[in-house]
């Protein structure tokens, strides 16, 4: 690790190593990197190539694509370390130093920035931008659905924003709190200076960034008529927009591998003196728990879309039926990652919520150990359930029942989290702000997304709800209702630490309240509209859907309306909210015993700690 | 005097059950646990029959069945969770400063004995419930196979094409006789696609150059609705087509007819 001054910021002269290549690398200069190696490897492989054949196009694309990423990385100067290793060298002191963004003010977030606030405060934009994206395509799938026969969008243009409306919201919901949180916070709360590895925490991040212009080139080269499933042989017959689809999975899977490596390693290795496992905040078991799932979860997704891209460059038939494929070895790659993949999403926003819990309602957390054992259940649980959204495909029908047992089991482990939320809340006195909010909206979502799970996870009921709106609201009941409440909770919750300043609270208030009830009213609707019979993903439908698509249309405003609410609050609060004191809510984990802005190093004396942070409350009478 | 006692003698489980249950905080989210959970009792008992189509088969019946039980067996649960969230946010605390402070309960170990065994409980029931079903359609398809029509099941992009191989008929509407067991063999000409007759809650995906079956026991006469569950593509909204449970005769009059006329549906 880089050793670093303790003294303050303000005292220390900015690292200047003149001569250094890294001091004159920033994003502008990846962009440009990223476009010439794009276009280059673009006309270099079209020369001599007959692009009348869709497998050259395929293989011109995709290399494009991957060639725009690395030219990125390199222009950004995320190389320069390894480059330095191949001739016995490394970094010297004073460029970790500049690295690490000292006392470069906001230039540094446009940089590959070591510092792990700089790389959480990145995540937090990227994530607010997805979002952005994701929900605007919401909106016009909505808007296309609000009533039957409607032509506001084309039926190929309606299957495109299906199918990144989906991607965009899973990526924007895999990173929702791991990445800002897990990246400006977790590090404080467990007493560490910096990430284990903080060029790897870099190199996350902007990895990442170079998968979203790639996303977007979707768009620009046909769209994607699979849906974020992205099922064969269909992914197979699809036009060159698949590529961007491909090449985004391939590389998203890389970011997220070396972020779970390096937050893992984090908590197990840097955690402040004193700090048992029994004493780490639950927040940060959640978010280790959840990266740790995703390290062999997403890998297995970046096979499947090798072997997509194999199929659609070189026509291997790994999902061609023609040649000996099967589009069942597809289907099972992609919810071996899909399945452990929603409680990736689930479980850092139930964390949070656990984090805030107890400070709000001045009571330690219920039972921490059952928290583990319900995080650890699922994680366990979640890898031996894929099959439940195959139960219709025809694979195997005899694993069926297997599937629905370890299937309805995943319940167990998750009414844990019930309990310790409602013990925690059970004769409490809520200090109601706005983070509190978010719990009370989670216990409602995620009970209704649970018990419709029930339903789905059992085969004859799933013989008639598969494939249907209902499968589209159970899971909007989870992602949305848990996942990104949470992660909403925890930004009001942290939001004075990332920032110094409060959020507005009034802003806030009405957008939880139009988020809220739009969002219930939204999927409610999309229930009924599933429990008449609607399948999920069709441009139009029969006039007996009618009501029930109208509602969820007028709820999906509300939730746009909220939305917007919400970002407006945090942009004028960012620029002239209230001014935050050192630990507003009285918590008593230790990213609230720092200041803002958070020491470059965190602390400057290292912490000890003693017990865990949820000493609340008084004895019983 | 009688304070002193009982700082010596604990008061006995049954005593302190009875003080427990007198408190007016109790009382109060007993009394939400029995709105919440009479709230999806009814939502269960009301709701699925309504929204959900006219049941024309055994295992559409068997499919609503569960999805109005699940919800009345899962209420009581919903009602606890429910009853003491609800209780806690009534008594919020407003203002810039935080309340004082509550209870230190870290944990209580015969609750959570007991919500994990009823949670365990419940799961059981479910799995159990969900494997006697899936059991006994197994059983039923395997037995009433002799005796079954079958209609293979076609998908391509975007149109549902049909053919009975003993009446020797092409069809691309789907008309069934009511009272006889149905077997589907469903294959794709191209992509996946997912063959849902609505009416009778069975599902199965057409796969290229794989058949896949579905059983289904029609058991009322009526109109059906014949859909596509799996993205398909550009026209994947409309690929969809109609059909009919019908009694014997009226089947065997429509299947006259097509054979009048070639065996191929005009």
């Amino acid at each position: 690790m880089t050793t670093l001054s303790h003294a303050p910021a303000s005292s220390r002269p900015i690292p200047n190593p003149k001569k250094s290549l890294i001091t004159k690398l920033n994003m502008g200069t990846g962009m440009v990197l990223g476009i010439i190696f794009c276009w280059g490897t673009y006309y270099a492989m079209k020369a001599g190539r007959d692009m009348t054949d869709t497998h050259n196009v395929n293989k011109v694309l995709l290399m494009s694509m991957f060639a725009w990423s690395i030219g990125f990385l390199i222009g950004i100067g995320a190389l320069i370390g390894p480059f330095r290793w191949l001739i016995g060298k490394d970094l010297t002191a004073e460029e970790q130093l500049y690295l690490a963004g000292d006392g470069q003010g906001i230039k540094r977030y446009f940089k590959y920035c070591t510092d792990h606030k700089v790389v959480g405060i990145q995540y937090l934009v990227g994530v607010m931008a997805l979002l952005g994206v994701g929900g605007t395509m919401a909106m016009m799938i909505r808007t296309n659905l609000a009533t039957p026969g409607s032509h506001f969008v084309s039926p190929n243009v309606y299957n495109s924003l299906v199918g990144l409306h989906g991607i965009t919201m899973i990526i924007a919901m895999i990173i929702v709190a791991t990445g800002p949180f897990g990246n400006y916070i977790m590090p404080i709360m467990i007493g560490a200076a910096d990430m284990a590895f903080p060029r790897l925490n870099a190199l996350s991040w902007w990895v990442l960034f170079t998968a979203i212009p790639v996303l977007c080139s979707a768009w620009f080269l046909g769209g994607i008529p699979t849906g974020w499933t992205s099922y064969a042989p269909l992914s197979d017959q699809a036009g060159p927009g698949m590529n961007a689809f491909v090449a985004t999975i391939i590389i998203f899977a890389f970011s997220t591998a070396i972020a779970g490596m390096n937050i893992t390693t984090t908590v197990v290795a840097m955690r402040a003196k004193g700090m048992k496992w029994n004493r780490v905040p639950i927040f940060v078991i959640g978010a280790t728990v959840s990266v740790a799932l995703a390290i062999p979860a997403f890998p297995t997704f970046m096979v499947a879309m090798i072997q997509t891209a194999m199929d659609r460059t070189i026509a291997t038939g790994f999902y061609d039926a023609n040649v000996g494929g099967s589009g069942w070895l597809y289907a099972n790659l992609f919810w071996i990652m899909g399945h452990p993949e929603v409680y990736v999403i689930l479980i850092p926003g139930v964390a949070a919520l656990m984090e805030i819990a107890p400070v709000f309602v001045r009571k330690p957390l219920f039972s921490y150990n059952a928290a583990i054992a319900g995080f650890a259940g699922i994680a366990g649980l979640s890898i031996l359930v894929w099959a439940h959204h195959m139960y219709m495909a025809g694979w195997m029908p005899s694993l069926n029942g297997p599937f629905m047992v370890t299937t309805e089991f995943i319940s167990v482990p998750t009414g844990l989290l019930f309990l310790v939320l409602v013990g925690t809340l059970w004769r409490g006195r809520p200090w109601m702000k706005l983070p509190m909010l978010s719990v009370y909206a989670f216990i409602w979502d995620f009970l209704i997304g649970g018990i419709t799970g029930i339903y789905l996870s059992d085969v004859p009921a799933d013989n008639y709800l598969h494939g249907s709106m209902y499968v589209t609201a159970h899971f909007h009941y989870t992602l949305m209702g848990a996942g990104l409440t949470g992660a909403i909770g925890g930004l009001a919750y942290w939001f004075p630490k990332m920032t110094g300043r409060m959020l507005n609270e009034r802003g806030g208030y009405i957008s939880f309240w139009f988020v809220q009830i739009g969002f219930n009213v939204l999927f409610l609707g999309m229930f009924i509209a599933g429990a008449e019979g609607q399948p999920r993903r069709v441009a139009d439908y029969a006039h007996l859907f009618a009501h029930a698509n109208l509602i969820s249309t007028i709820g999906a405003y509300s939730v746009g309306t909220g939305m917007l609410i919400l970002l407006w609050s945090v942009i004028h609060s960012w620029r002239s909210g209230k001014i935050a004191p050192m630990n507003p809510w009285g918590a008593k984990t230790l990213e609230w015993t720092v200041p803002y802005p958070v020491p470059l190093v965190n602390f400057e004396t290292p912490p000890v700690v003693t017990s865990d942070p949820y000493g609340y409350g008084r004895s019983a009478k | 005097m009688a304070d002193h006692d009982q700082e010596i003698l604990p008061p006995t489980p049954g005593a302190r059950a009875s003080n427990f249950l007198k408190r007016s905080d109790v009382r109060q989210t007993f009394l939400l646990g029995i709105f919440f959970t009479a709230v999806f009792v009814v939502l269960g008992l009301w709701a699925y029959p309504k929204w959900m189509p006219t049941v024309m088969s055994k295992q559409m019946q068997s499919n609503e069945d569960i999805m109005i039980w699940f919800t009345v067996i899962s209420a009581p649960i919903a009602g606890v969770v429910l009853s003491i969230a609800t209780k806690s946010f009534l008594n919020m605390h407003r203002g810039d400063t935080p309340p004082e402070e509550g209870i230190a309960i870290r944990t209580n170990t015969p609750v959570v004995i007991v919500w994990t065994a009823t949670s365990v409980l419940f799961c059981i029931v479910a799995i159990v419930w969900g494997l006697v079903a899936l059991n006994t359609e197994s059983i039923a398809a395997a037995s009433d196979a002799p005796k079954s029509l079958i209609v293979d099941v076609t998908g391509s992009q975007w149109v549902w094409s049909f053919y009975y191989p003993k009446q020797n008929i092409h069809t691309h509407t789907l008309n069934i006789p009511v009272n006889q067991p149905v077997t589907f063999e469903v294959k794709s000409d191209d992509v996946n696609h997912s063959f849902w007759p609505v009416q009778l809650g069975v599902k199965i995906d057409a796969n290229r150059l794989v058949t896949t079956e579905a059983h289904a026991d029609p058991t009322a006469t009526g109109p059906l609705d014949i859909k596509c569950a799996e993205l398909c593509g550009l026209y994947h909204a409309y690929m969809e087509t109609s059909g009919a449970v019908q009694t014997p005769a009226d089947f065997n009059s429509w299947v006259s007819s097509i054979q009048a006329t070639g065996g191929v549906q005009e």
